[in-house]
């Protein structure tokens, strides 16, 4: 695993939990003493927005709602995507090819537009976030676990679990998914950063996470609305995602090449 | 670019039956796009005439009755589907007389000319990069470059583009940073690049990885002991086979374009199709956000199908 993006994420997610309790101000409060100060004024490490919400612990909170996000959405995208490949790749036949078919066609759909109009239509709700982005982002997750079962299913040690008579989820349980593992948490990995991606998309638009929560999307939002009078409010939540996408991608392509 | 056999050998029998096959195939997944954001458009909570004041009661019954919102889904979807045939989205619900056949007009050749720039520029500098990397292959300037592609491709847009606005609008006051400009090329500048520049990382690798497959091949190592020049052997005999995974990657870039595009054109102003769809799906205009989603389908499943046909052409074994 490359050394850097690995402490990076691990520095980022460290800070997001731990340093919030730390801080005299929460990332909704109101210092109405200190409205848009610039970084470097006394309480306010790095400022505060146009209506006085300390810069700081906005954008630990943002992140780390963010991250809650993402590790969710990414989760439920894992959870569909290996039960889909692996039932797929083991069962083989008429089923397998009609369930890749439905992966086939669902590529081919404008998937992030489904998701606006979910967002949308049903309350813009953050579990329907986690729910919408996991169900749209398991497709090429479900490719890979059934590429990688058909493989081991050939394998001397699956067939001899088979002829002395294992059932078939001891099979899939005991023998397949510890195999899996490690293709499956690269991908995993590398659907971190899509999730992340879509998710501050969406609460850029105003689609996703609502107020009084806040997310790295809504922040680079408010810092490019203002950007013009406090550049830094849009480079320190801007840094913190392009941080966060780059080192999760730079560890999971490294993973992938291993595994895969 | 993309049909030089339709220019020049007339379009073979062959590729004829593949387009119409491929057509049958999206026709249906088009239909079901269309059938199923109508169906959670009238399912889901809230109507277009929802407002703080209450409407009386008979004036929502006619209002219902005039759109057609009184009959029965299935009658709703029906009728829909039959005036779409026709090629009428049917009236706009909020943008009072506009159909959204008008808005769609105004919005569509601002995105496509958004869009198909930024799709040229990234072709052109990720392909260019991949073949720069691949020209030395194994190098401190491979491995720099595609490191800067990778960096590229986990840059989202609407990162880039408020920071492309700040640093070549607003620090160093080049370019203007938002609104159309009567299609004034400068007004574009900004915006094609934000747009590209995370396609462009992904263009760069795929093309990378076709050439260093095409380079492992036989008829390369042949190339390279007759003695020809490396840039020929690049160009000439390499790069068309690998282009094979870019071809494969037209159909995402596609749904990563319009997605990118709703962004952009809401950071820079621009009165495209995305600001319409967003506007659309927050005020509830039903046949608003189903004509523009109905649309950006069709244009996905479009490249789908340029990609299945760019295939052939890069890689006639495939052609069968």
């Amino acid at each position: 695993m490359p050394r850097v993006p690995a402490i990076v994420i691990v520095l980022i997610v460290a800070a997001a939990l731990l340093v919030p309790p730390l801080l005299p101000w929460s990332h909704d409060a109101i210092d109405w003493n200190a409205v848009r100060v610039p970084p470097g004024s006394p309480g306010h490490p790095l400022g505060t927005d146009a209506v006085g919400r300390d810069l700081l612990a906005r954008a630990l909170a943002g992140t780390r709602i963010t991250l809650l996000v993402a590790a969710a959405a990414a989760t439920v995208s894992l959870v569909i995507g290996v039960a889909w490949g692996a039932v797929a790749g083991w069962r083989g036949g008429k089923l397998d090819e009609a369930m890749m078919r439905i992966v086939d066609a669902l590529y081919a759909l404008p998937f992030m537009f489904v998701v606006i109009l979910l967002m949308v239509l049903f309350g813009r709700s953050i579990l329907l976030v986690f729910i919408g982005i996991g169900a749209v982002e398991w497709l090429t997750m479900a490719r890979v676990v059934r590429g990688q079962v058909l493989a081991l299913r050939e394998r001397p040690f699956v067939l001899a679990a088979e002829a002395v008579g294992a059932p078939p989820a001891a099979i899939v349980l005991r023998h397949l998914l510890p195999n899996l593992a490690g293709v499956a948490i690269a991908y995993l990995l590398l659907t971190i950063p899509q999730v992340v991606m879509i998710e501050s998309f969406l609460s850029f638009l105003g689609l996703g996470v609502q107020e009084p929560l806040t997310s790295l999307g809504i922040l680079v939002k408010e810092g490019a609305d203002d950007m013009d009078v406090a550049p830094h409010a849009l480079l320190l939540p801007g840094g913190i995602l392009v941080a966060i996408l780059v080192s999760l991608t730079l560890i999971g392509e490294s993973l992938r090449d291993r595994f895969a | 670019m993309l049909l030089p056999w339709g220019l020049f050998g007339g379009i073979r029998l062959l590729m004829r039956a593949l387009i119409l096959r491929r057509l049958f195939t999206a026709l249906p997944t088009l239909l079901a796009v269309v059938v199923l954001s109508f169906v959670l458009m009238k399912v889901a909570p809230g109507g277009p005439f929802d407002g703080e004041r209450a409407i009386d009661p008979a004036t929502q019954a006619a209002l219902a009755r005039a759109y057609g919102l009184d009959l029965p889904l299935h009658e709703q979807l029906w009728r829909y589907l039959a005036r779409l045939a026709h090629g009428d989205f049917g009236p706009s619900l909020v943008y009072r007389d506009f159909t959204v056949t008008d808005l769609v007009t105004q919005g569509l050749p601002v995105s496509l000319t958004l869009g198909g720039l930024a799709l040229v520029l990234a072709l052109v500098l990720g392909i260019g990069a991949g073949l720069w990397a691949a020209s030395r292959a194994g190098g401190i300037v491979d491995e720099a470059l595609m490191m800067a592609m990778t960096l590229l491709t986990a840059l989202p847009s609407f990162v880039v583009g408020p920071l492309l606005a700040l640093m070549f609008g607003l620090w160093a006051g080049w370019l203007p940073v938002s609104g159309w400009g009567g299609g004034d090329p400068a007004h574009l500048v900004l915006p094609v690049v934000a747009l590209a520049l995370p396609m462009t990382g992904a263009i760069a690798k795929l093309a990378r990885a076709g050439l260093a497959t095409a380079l492992a091949q036989d008829h390369i190592r042949t190339a390279r002991a007759r003695g020809l020049p490396p840039a020929r052997i690049l160009l000439r005999h390499a790069l068309r086979p690998a282009l094979v995974p870019v071809a494969s990657y037209l159909g995402p870039a596609a749904a990563g374009l319009l997605t990118g595009a709703v962004v952009i054109e809401t950071v820079f102003a621009l009165p495209g199709l995305g600001g319409y769809f967003v506007q659309g799906a927050l005020n509830r205009d039903y046949p608003l956000v189903l004509g523009v989603v109905t649309l950006y389908a069709a244009l996905i499943l479009l490249f789908n199908l340029l990609a299945d046909l760019a295939y052939g052409w890069l890689d006639p074994r495939i052609r069968g």
